[in-house]
């Protein structure tokens, strides 16, 4: 396989678990927008109302970027938006800690409820490593193609 | 089509996100509240000591921390150890007792979590949250 190959399919399987992981998360969300706005208020960075707009709003976004992040059009601009939400949901961890808080992150729903701070922090560092690693792959692969030309 | 550039597909994507996100909002308008969170069923220090009838204490702190100081006759029962520490909390509870959960701090969210999930995974109904945590009973005590 060429380097051409290689990074495509690297790309192909980052991409792949980057929009599973996004869609997941944002679906288990979307089942109980209370629960997630009261995990979102229990950061004391919103107040409530603001926490419901979120409560909302973010599981939509995540599962709509996540599906993005598949279609070429729009996958830069899902990759940005995914980055964006992962650098937020890290300050908050950290503001929170810094704080005192001890929170369910929240991130998974149910799921993530027994989540510790160094596990939540990891996973979010490394789905915004993965998405940065994305995103130099297409970078990589779109000169390759001009170079090709 | 010619393909856009990044802060325009951003956009898009942030804009299509409401449609959903407001088709939700709407199917759950009667079940929550835009301008308070719900009830949290939380108890002040003095009123909790003034409990009358069986009375079970959750600590939902981590175990360091429970092992350097807890309400006397407390159960620990936290998020991160819910299963391991579960079965010895349902052990200690009587039928008919009330349960309040505390945790180290008034912010902190951890015994909200863990009053919930008494109420959902152990169905039961009696369970209250301690005001200002930890902190606020060591104070009442001064």
């Amino acid at each position: 396989m060429n380097n051409r190959g290689i990074a495509f399919s690297v790309g192909l399987l980052l991409r792949v678990i980057v929009a599973a992981v996004f869609v997941c998360a944002g679906l288990v969300k979307a089942i109980n927008p209370i629960r997630f706005t009261t995990d979102i208020y229990n950061y004391h960075l919103l107040p409530w109302s603001l926490a419901t707009v979120g409560g909302f709003y973010l599981p939509a976004l995540e599962v709509i970027c996540g599906l993005a992040l598949l279609y070429r059009r729009f996958s830069e601009g899902a990759m940005a938006v995914l980055l964006g939400l992962v650098v937020v949901f890290i300050l908050a961890s950290i503001t929170a800690k810094f704080r005192g808080i001890d929170v369910s992150c929240g991130c998974f729903g149910g799921a993530s409820q027994n989540f510790t701070f160094t596990t939540h922090l990891l996973l979010d560092i490394t789905l915004g490593v993965m998405i940065l690693a994305l995103g130099a792959i297409d970078r990589r692969l779109r000169a390759m193609d001009v170079k090709d030309r | 089509m010619a393909r856009r550039s990044w802060p325009w597909q951003a956009l898009a994507l942030l804009s299509l996100a409401i449609l959903p996100a407001a088709g939700e909002a709407l199917y759950w308008r009667h079940q929550v509240s835009w301008t308070q969170p719900p009830a949290m069923d939380e108890i002040p220090v003095e009123q909790a000591r003034h409990l009358r009838g069986g009375l079970i204490w959750v600590d939902a702190r981590p175990q360091p921390e429970f092992d350097s100081g807890h309400i006397p006759g407390a159960i620990l029962l936290n998020a991160e150890q819910w299963d391991a520490l579960l079965p010895a909390f349902l052990n200690a509870w009587k039928p008919g007792e009330k349960v309040i959960v505390y945790c180290s701090k008034q912010s902190c969210g951890a015994s909200r979590e863990v009053a919930r999930r008494l109420r959902e995974e152990a169905n039961l109904s009696n369970v209250f949250v301690l005001k200002g945590g930890w902190e606020a009973w060591q104070q009442s005590g001064k």
